[in-house]
């Protein structure tokens, strides 16, 4: 292998680097050309994807903690009727956490009342009711948005007409 | 230019991706999600909805929400009779017997519906790549007929697509493997998706993939595993408390997705906990679903379905005329082949064959599709193929180590400059050895060549400024320059076989510095703590001549003992943390040596530190060139 190679040693000083080639204006390679074009386009996507990662990521992670909170909700529901310290503790812990995904940009939403949504609910059931059809009437899991983003959409029971 | 796609239209899901610098990549749709549900839904209020959003809305809609349509694209109505009944909106017949989707008193063609869905797919890539999504490479089962392939080329162009090609799915699964590189090959492909089951054997070879045989189930998938692993955990359930969870729409979805849940964890574990607390509660309060569920429950559980895939591969093996025996490679296509007991099922039906399955079974189908797409494009070829190198380039540097400039698998070309100093006080010349290899020590390393670069003026080691620079062309021609920045003299080697190696020697070399790794890292690590420790004695000495009898008597003999104990551990090549102690001491002493007296006017100003560590202004790295 060693031998294979070419070996050119020439000494250049600052007065030699003076005389630089002119640059051949020709036509540019239209390969060369797409894949300068590719890159800058390949740059300006991952910039963008950049920016939205570890927003992505955050609301990923976040998205992993709400059946635990969803379970308290839960917990503190069964036990609507009886008040007691240990039931006192669980709402503290609830509210807690509510807290948090607050102060995190996580907002919980129920809907209740409103029209509803294929980009903010996902129906469970229909039930016949006095509010208009097709609004919310329950929710039996709630939603979480941060912003303008649907982090989770809320499960809802959805109202149908009187027959 | 606008972007060719591959996409896998398939009965549950869809996964578009394309093929981008050489790379196929999936491209995920508007909600970020990589594959989109084949769901089309009309909601009473006007509106259409595509994939996941109108999957939310289905239970408001069922007449509304049409779903797997790929079951009926390019039938005739009274071919599909029996699938009707599987979906919750209504299938007429149309013109000629065709087959027609009936929504709000309107008649869609299944074209249609699927035209809608491939709507979205590329609209969404379009808005994610930038550009917009015109031509495509659809994916088909391999059994669909001339009438089926027709129909889904229809829905394409109804999508505004050119439809490039429509392929089959076992045989973009094996262009995504590069499978149609080989030579002459059978191949057999298991696809066991959400719903449908699919076994194909190919024949493949120079660039030609030919369908042999295929064989399956369109009613079997992740959907059944599901469905038992939910009646399990409710049959536990109600032997316990009495309850039947599956009469409770709200507990019975959460089971749905628990027991999905599970599913997957047990393809990566052997047991995993089902956690339900106050999934349900009768008179004496609230009931908590809690199940520890072991693999081999599931495979229990499962052990019929698993089989059934038994049948079609056998019936497939018949029709291709081969045995297992003559299967040089399998491909696994579907989420539920993740699951280990389909994968040893497989490995046992094919003579213990290692199954393919490193490219994600999702997405395997729409990257073949992307690859085919490239290919017509032309793309693959036309791409301009960048080369990488296959080795680090360094150069020999203070105490016979390697620096390295240009790490291996850097894409070329490339262009790197490190700045370098003197090792001497008044060396006038540096040698620059070029290495190429993974080693620490330059002597284990390949010498590419070497060159001299002379008359740099008297100075004090680390105050001349030698800029390095290596450039690789995109034909592995590697040009290496050095330049003194004083005098601006330049020297210059080319070496035009750098990337000549042929692929053995480089697996050999890389191989050899990580087996090396450890010892090699132990050396450096000895070279850079005496490096240090000599630049650092070197500092104070200078510094002690500098401020002569300025510095009190007793704190210029603290220093000359510990210079002197410096040189000697330098000489011997003392244990790294001797050497290291010593460093500490002796930059301290220099810190108090700088700090109690004014910088003297003849002293460098950042001679001092370039030795030591890297000056954050000037690039000026902790290395130095052997004395020449």
């Amino acid at each position: 292998m060693a031998d294979s190679q070419t070996h050119e040693t020439e000494t250049r000083t600052e007065a030699s680097q003076a005389d630089v080639e002119p640059a051949a204006r020709s036509e540019p390679d239209p390969q060369l050309l797409r894949a300068l074009a590719d890159l800058d386009n390949l740059r300006k996507r991952y910039e963008r994807q950049l920016a939205s990662a570890s927003e992505a990521e955050r609301a990923r992670v976040t998205s992993l903690w709400l059946p635990v909170v969803d379970d308290l909700e839960r917990a503190l529901q069964h036990n609507d009727g009886e008040a007691g310290p240990i039931l006192e503790g669980v709402r503290a812990v609830y509210d807690h956490a509510i807290s948090l995904l607050a102060r995190l940009g996580f907002d919980r939403f129920e809907d209740v009342g409103q029209p509803f949504d294929p980009a903010r609910h996902e129906a469970v059931g229909t039930i016949e009711a006095d509010a208009p059809p097709g609004s919310v009437v329950a929710a039996v899991r709630p939603g979480y948005e941060h912003v303008d983003e649907v982090i989770r959409p809320a499960r809802v029971v959805v109202a149908r007409a009187r027959d | 230019m606008a972007k060719a796609v591959g996409i896998d239209l398939g009965t549950t899901n869809s996964v578009i991706a394309t093929v981008e610098g050489g790379q196929p990549t999936v491209i995920p749709n508007a909600e970020g999600s990589r594959t989109t549900p084949s769901v089309v839904a009309f909601t009473e209020q006007g509106d259409r909805l595509v994939g996941q959003l109108a999957r939310r809305q289905a239970i408001l809609n069922p007449k509304g929400t049409i779903t797997s349509v790929k079951r009926f694209i390019g039938r005739r109505y009274d071919e599909v009779e029996t699938e009707i009944h599987t979906v919750a909106y209504d299938v007429v017949p149309g013109p000629d017997g065709a087959v027609r989707v009936k929504v709000h008193d309107k008649l869609y063609a299944p074209e249609e519906i699927s035209a809608m869905i491939l709507r979205k797919l590329a609209d969404d890539a379009g808005k994610f790549l930038g550009e917009r999504v015109t031509e495509a490479v659809i994916t088909v089962p391999a059994y669909f007929n001339d009438a089926q392939r027709q129909a889904t080329k229809d829905a394409g162009r109804i999508a505004g697509l050119d439809v490039l090609r429509i392929i089959n799915e076992p045989t973009a699964a094996a262009l995504a493997y590069g499978l149609d590189k080989k030579s002459s090959e059978t191949v057999l492909v298991f696809d066991l998706g959400g719903g449908t089951f699919d076994v194909s054997i190919l024949d493949v070879g120079d660039g030609v993939v030919e369908v042999r045989a295929t064989a399956g189930d369109t009613h079997l998938g992740g959907d059944d595993f599901d469905r038992r692993l939910v009646d399990y955990l409710a049959d536990e359930f109600q032997k316990e408390n009495g309850i039947d969870l599956r009469k409770d729409p709200q507990a019975l979805q959460r089971l749905f997705e628990a027991a999905e849940k599970a599913k997957v964890e047990l393809s990566s574990v052997t047991q995993t906990q089902v956690n339900l607390p106050f999934i349900t509660a009768d008179a004496n309060g609230p009931k908590h679903l809690v199940v520890t569920i072991m693999r081999s429950t599931f495979e229990q559980l499962t052990a019929d379905l698993i089989e059934r895939t038994m049948g079609p591969v056998q019936q497939a093996m018949a029709d291709a005329k081969v045995t297992s025996a003559d299967i040089d490679e399998v491909i696994l296509v579907g989420g539920s082949t993740r699951i280990p007991a389909v994968q040893q099922l497989v490995r046992r039906l094919t003579g213990g064959k290692e199954p393919n399955m490193t490219v994600n079974p999702d997405e395997v189908v729409a990257v073949g599709a992307a690859i085919q797409a490239a290919i017509i494009k032309g793309e693959v070829k036309d791409v301009l193929l960048l080369d990488v190198t296959p080795l680090s380039l360094g150069v020999e540097t203070l105490g016979g180590v390697s620096t390295k400039v240009i790490e291996r698998n850097t894409t070329i070309p490339a262009r790197r400059t490190e700045v370098f100093s003197t090792a001497e006080d008044n060396q006038s010349a540096v040698d620059v050895v070029v290495l190429q290899g993974e080693r620490e020590l330059a002597a284990d390393n390949r010498v590419l060549g070497r060159f001299r670069l002379e008359g740099i003026r008297p100075a004090p080691r680390g105050v001349p400024q030698v800029e390095v620079t290596y450039d690789i062309d995109a034909n592995g021609i590697l040009n290496v320059s050095a330049r003194d920045k004083d005098t601006g003299a330049e020297q210059r080697i080319t070496i035009s076989e750098s990337s000549n190696l042929d692929k053995g020697e480089v697996e050999r070399m890389v191989q050899d510095a990580e087996r090396h790794r450890s010892e090699d890292a132990r050396i450096r690590e000895q070279v850079d703590a005496r490096n240090e420790l000599d630049a650092v004695a070197y500092q104070v000495e200078r510094r002690l001549e500098e401020l002569g009898d300025r510095v009190p008597s007793h704190e210029r003999q603290r220093a000359e003992m510990l210079v002197a104990d410096a040189r000697q551990a330098v000489k011997e090549n003392a244990p790294v943390d001797r050497m290291r102690s010593l460093s500490a001491e002796l930059q301290q002493v220099y810190q108090s040596l700088v700090a109690s007296r004014p910088a003297d006017a003849g002293a460098s100003p950042n001679g001092a530190d370039q030795t030591a560590q890297p000056a954050d202004d000037d690039d000026v790295i902790d290395a130095d060139f052997t004395v020449s």
